[in-house]
């Protein structure tokens, strides 16, 4: 299991650092009324945004239903998702909304997304609490306007050392000081990826800190994913696959669509691949990069255990790769010797006369008086006509 | 120095008027006396300050930004320090320490 998810904190007293933040969040959230202004948490990745949300929520007794950056945020989604809860608050009981990365909602899918949101801002009827990694983009403002702003810090380095020094204990695991420190330093205050890289240290996954990412390489990585015994196990070797995202969808998707799978498996698999493909469109078209990180938790829908799965470099498969290769060698041959006699070119052949000269052959209509050599193919292409 | 002109302190950017106190060198500039001070982290445990000057990590800890309460050395190097960073935090900040309502 991650320690970032391990560790998560139980109660904000685990939390560690903007002791302050906590104290004014818990206070907003204990003297909530009808009507009281929303809460923005603005603050960079990994600082606890979301795990504050989460605690108090639980601490304070409500149902939290959120949003999080994967989700299509659009005008319509926000009022399918959030409209019941607002118009049905003491009916559905004691509901907080959380919207994760507020900042990141804008383009093409997520349209209407800001406004409809802002207007649900101004007459909150239950608590709304919003996260958002930089609140100094225009479209912040109208957000902004509509909310009280709470902004999170970056957590010193030594109370960063001192939390780590804490889990690694609990852990029964060491690292050298140097380590230690380093790790600290290039965290920059993100306790999240500050976890993740000193449990790649202590596990033997890839280090964060010399060269290179890669332990295993893609095929290696792909197989063991699928052979996996946990989720585990299978999220742990999706964290250490350090390459890059585009070809990290596309082994998944040349893996999975080649592999023998029943149905219902195969579209399932699709779907989270769909799913991975369009969070990283998203990611490309905005320069979103911090979306990158759910890219792995969408991916881990692949997981399956026992699942029949395995790695392939190419999204055919290779009776089929291999048929192109060498069959069509041939088949390129055949078509630009009979294109020569028919005046057309080797494609218009191969396209519209091809298929009609192989009907024409089959039903023994037509001799060719093709070299001996173009026999094996023309039976094969012949067998394959319907 | 009480100033005779107005000019930009160097540390907050923000202007210093005639008649107000700064602190000038020559070649250097200006500054306001409250951006003068050295700025420290205050230790959660103990309430003084968390000697920032001598921290490991002064180089790459950028006090205007980060989250104002740290840990200082002594109470860092104790047997149980986030025992003790925890046990400072309920007693400081009480409202914090909630009971799970599930």
């Amino acid at each position: 299991m991650m320690w970032s998810e391990k560790y998560r904190p139980k109660n904000l007293l685990d939390m560690v650092g903007n002791e302050e933040v906590r104290e004014s969040f818990v206070d907003w959230l204990g003297k909530w009324i009808k009507g009281s202004k929303p809460i923005l948490l603005v603050g960079p990745p990994g600082i606890g945004k979301t795990t504050l949300a989460t605690l108090c929520a639980r601490q304070f007794g409500y149902d939290l239903i959120g949003l999080n950056a994967s989700d299509v945020r659009s005008k319509q989604r926000i009022q399918d998702v959030l409209g019941p809860v607002l118009g049905n608050a003491s009916v559905l009981g004691k509901a907080m909304i959380f919207v994760d990365e507020v900042d990141g909602i804008h383009g093409r899918s997520d349209y209407g997304g800001v406004e409809t949101l802002v207007d649900i801002l101004k007459e909150p009827t239950v608590p709304i609490v919003l996260a958002a990694n930089s609140d100094r983009t225009d479209k912040m403002k109208s957000i902004k306007k509509a909310t009280k702003t709470i902004q999170l810090r970056p957590i010193p380095p030594r109370l960063l050392r001192l939390y780590l020094e804490t889990i690694l204990k609990k852990e029964g695991a060491s690292l050298g000081i140097g380590t230690i420190l380093k790790l600290v330093i290039q965290s920059r205050g993100d306790i999240r990826s500050m976890l993740n890289s000193a449990q790649a240290l202590v596990t033997g996954f890839e280090p964060q800190t010399e060269k290179s990412f890669v332990t295993m390489d893609v095929e290696e990585s792909v197989n063991a994913f699928f052979k996996a015994k946990s989720v585990d196990e299978a999220r742990a070797i999706l964290y250490s696959l350090r390459i890059d995202p585009r070809e990290k969808i596309d082994a998944f998707y040349s893996s999975v669509i080649t592999s023998e799978l029943a149905k219902e498996d195969l579209q399932k698999m699709l779907e989270v691949i769909s799913e991975a493909d369009m969070i990283y469109g998203k990611i490309i078209r905005n320069q979103e990069w911090r979306l990158l990180r759910y890219l792995d938790s969408i991916l881990l829908g692949l997981y399956k255990e026992g699942t029949a799965a395995r790695y392939s470099q190419f999204n055919l498969s290779w009776p089929l790769l291999n048929r192109l290769r060498w069959d069509g060698k041939a088949i390129r041959g055949l078509a630009l010797s009979l294109a020569k006699k028919m005046h057309v070119s080797r494609s218009d052949f191969a396209t519209y006369y091809f298929p009609f000269l192989l009907f024409c052959t089959k039903n023994k209509s037509l001799d060719l008086g093709l070299d001996e050599s173009y026999n094996e193919i023309l039976q094969k292409e012949m067998a394959l006509l319907k | 120095m009480q100033m005779k002109f107005p000019g930009t302190c160097i540390v907050c950017k923000k202007k210093i008027e005639v008649n107000e106190i700064g602190l000038w060198a020559k070649g250097i500039g200006v500054k306001h006396q409250a951006c003068a001070e050295v700025l420290e982290l205050r230790c959660l445990v103990c309430g003084g300050s968390a000697g920032c000057p001598q921290c490991e990590f002064r180089a790459d800890c950028d006090l205007t930004k980060v989250s104002q309460l740290c840990i200082c050395k002594k109470c860092n190097d104790t047997n149980d320090a986030f025992m003790s960073y925890q046990k400072a935090l309920t007693k400081k900040f009480p409202i914090l320490n909630l009971k799970t309502m599930d």
